[in-house]
């Protein structure tokens, strides 16, 4: 392409000097013509005058000295030829031109000659015509150097352009591009191993490429840390779940133990003092009666301590099923198991509707009860108890919540909530036996899922929990829930 | 310069009327010189300008190749004569032929002179055929007068004139004494001694 301009301009440039060239030397052809001719014509006037064309011819002889004049012809005022020279005496001279009215000179080219006819006055008067006729050979020879020149000329510079243009594409255009592409295949690889090819010169261009590949060699070497490092922490987070997971498997199967084990020597004490108090509780004193009372009551305490130990040890040895069930039709046999503790009281259910979900039935059937339960036990102050149960979007988890209007919870003491044994109230207040939240939330905790309360001391609590951890926005999703309640 | 014209009028390029009613008039003393005189360098062809007519152009025509002393030029009036000592030949043709002409912006006039003395303030004088008797005196009567002398008598340059008209076959030519020209103070142009037949470059001695 370059080529082509660089040729195209070079022509028209030749092409130019050389219209102009040729112009000039025919109008200095035409000129020296004419000049030629004036003074034959001069020099003949006195010739004309008196009449002796033979001293006319001396003075056209003398166009002899002139190569490219091919005849020369004198005519007489009247246009009667008065003298002539011939170059070639052979060939006759065609006709003369006419001068036209107030001219005093014309000429035309043609067939390769140049004609001029000259008038030539003599004080005023016009006294003869000079008709001379010259070959174009001079002019010819010299548009053909010119030509040939001009080729020349073209040839060499486009050759000198097409190899300069080489040399610079060798040693400019080729590394870059070279460059781009290779940072093409990088980028579109990925492969960072890839170096570019070494350039040499000692130019920028060389430091170009080895400031690339060095680049590519710190980006490989991050990558490699980075790898490393990844390693390491999986590593790390590997031998901490395989702690953990060791350290949770010892406690389950310590509490379930424990509990199992504790279970025993406690059905002893509660059945033998069952049957002192059936076989002699009449023949006991009353203050004996009553200690025994309190050693049954406190049986049966620590029996529902050990079975919610239990209980809660089991949800960790279990396996979690998935199934997808409708949290409607499980709530509802959750309140009439309920039925027990809420008939006779004034509660005012208001349930909103749930979806189903995928989860182990049984567990999250635990979950209900034991949120809906505390809901019951803590509102039994109230004269009406306010129990609302929902669902929430939460940036795309349904988020369920329980509230009610019963003797609440100080948030300062959020976190102890759901520690085991951890109660936020006297058990002379509520009895309980600070098991059933934590077990809640192992559960839900099992599910992916979390769990949190709001509440205020005296207005009343409200547990949220989502079954499903949505992507990573569950703990967002959370927090906004948290913050919109 | 006068233009020369064949009968057939349509070759000549007129310039003005009053030149194309000298062209006629010219024409008319053509035709009747032709019918009295016959035109001795009549060939068979077209007719063509009777020898008087050809000489009396010539006689006006040698003033354009000669040079006068300057001051001569800037005496004499403003008048540039061309004389006639003796018979007449030419009859009109000179008159037409110098007719509205110029010489260096002096206007040219002819004149028949009687006698030699009178011919001094001529610049140029022809010496009819018919003063070859006296033309010694005449000569002598002229000295060294700055007027161009012209005949055609036989000898007129050897006998100290200065331009003789002769014949070379029916051609009109004319020898030149470029020396008795210097003498008497004229430069006769190289031109003109280019087309003259014979240049002769001596003085006569005596007689």
């Amino acid at each position: 392409m370059n080529m082509l301009v660089s040729g195209t301009a070079l022509l028209l440039a030749g092409a130019g000097l050389f219209a102009y060239d040729l112009y000039s030397f025919r109008a200095r052809t035409v000129r020296d013509l004419g000049i030629q001719a004036q003074i034959i014509g001069s020099n003949s006037i006195s010739a004309l005058v008196f009449d002796d064309s033979r001293s006319a011819e001396t003075t056209l002889s003398a166009l002899q000295a002139a190569p490219h004049v091919m005849s020369a012809k004198i005519y007489t005022a009247d246009g009667v030829a008065f003298a002539e020279y011939r170059r070639d005496p052979r060939q006759a001279a065609p006709p003369p031109l006419a001068i036209p009215n107030g001219q005093t000179e014309v000429y035309r080219f043609q067939s390769g000659q140049v004609a001029l006819v000259r008038l030539i006055t003599f004080h005023g008067k016009p006294v003869a015509t000079v008709y001379m006729r010259s070959d174009l050979g001079a002019m010819q020879d010299r548009e053909h150097t010119f030509a040939v020149i001009i080729a020349a000329v073209l040839l060499m510079s486009l050759l000198a352009a097409m190899w300069m243009s080489s040399s610079a594409r060798r040693s400019i255009a080729e590394p870059i591009v070279k460059l781009a592409e290779t940072a093409q295949i990088v980028l579109r690889e990925k492969n960072y191993s890839i170096r570019a090819p070494a350039h040499s010169g000692g130019n920028e261009l060389a430091v170009l490429t080895s400031s690339f590949n060095e680049m590519l060699a710190q980006i490989q070497e991050r990558d490699a840390a980075l790898e490393e490092a990844r390693h390491h922490l999986e590593r790390q987070v590997q031998e901490r779940t395989a702690q953990l997971n060791a350290a949770n498997a010892d406690l389950e199967s310590f509490s379930y133990s424990v509990s199992h084990d504790l279970r025993a020597p406690l059905r002893h004490i509660g059945a033998f003092s069952q049957m002192l108090s059936e076989d002699y509780g009449t023949k006991m004193e009353p203050e004996a009666q009553q200690h025994l009372n309190r050693i049954l009551a406190g049986v049966k305490n620590m029996s529902r301590l050990i079975d919610d130990l239990l209980k809660m040890a089991q949800i960790g040895r279990k396996e979690m099923v998935r199934v997808n069930i409708d949290l409607n039709l499980l709530l509802q046999d959750v309140l009439v198991d309920l039925q027990p503790e809420s008939g006779g009281r004034q509660i005012d259910w208001r349930i909103g509707n749930l979806s189903s979900v995928d989860c182990d039935p049984g567990l999250v059937k635990q979950v209900f009860t034991n949120l809906l339960s505390n809901a019951v036990k803590y509102t039994r102050r109230r004269e009406i108890a306010v129990i609302e149960i929902g669902q929430v979007e939460q940036e795309g988890t349904s988020v369920i919540f329980i509230r009610d209007n019963g003797a609440g919870f100080d948030e300062r003491y959020a976190a102890k909530l759901f520690g085991v044994f951890q109660r936020l109230h006297r058990a002379e207040d509520f009895e309980g036996t600070g098991v059933g939240l934590s077990t809640v939330q192992r559960i839900v905790r099992k599910h992916g899922g979390e769990i949190w309360a709001k509440g205020e001391v005296g207005k009343g609590a409200t547990f949220f929990f989502a079954l499903a951890a949505k992507g990573q926005g569950l703990a967002h999703a959370i927090k906004a829930a948290a913050g919109a309640s | 310069m006068r233009l020369r014209c064949r009968t057939d009028v349509s070759q000549c390029i007129a310039r003005d009327r009053s030149t194309g009613r000298h062209f006629l008039l010219l024409l008319i003393s053509v035709a009747a010189t032709w019918g009295v005189v016959g035109v001795p360098s009549a060939q068979g062809q077209h007719a063509k300008p009777a020898e008087f007519e050809v000489k009396a152009t010539y006689l006006y025509n040698f003033s354009r190749f000669v040079e006068w002393p300057a001051q001569v030029a800037q005496a004499q009036g403003d008048s540039f004569a061309i004389c006639v000592l003796g018979e007449d030949p030419f009859g009109a043709a000179l008159k037409a032929t110098v007719a509205q002409e110029t010489v260096a912006g002096k206007s040219v006039v002819t004149k028949q002179v009687p006698t030699a003395q009178d011919a001094v303030s001529c610049r140029v004088l022809f010496i009819s055929s018919s003063e070859d008797k006296r033309l010694k005196e005449i000569l002598t009567s002229l000295g060294t007068a700055t007027v161009l002398t012209v005949s055609d008598l036989p000898k007129f340059t050897q006998r100290g004139g200065m331009v003789q008209f002769v014949l070379e076959g029916n051609k009109v030519r004319f020898e030149v004494n470029s020396a008795v020209a210097q003498r008497a103070g004229l430069t006769l142009s190289s031109e003109l001694l280019k087309v003259a037949v014979n240049v002769r470059r001596s003085v006569p001695s005596g007689d």
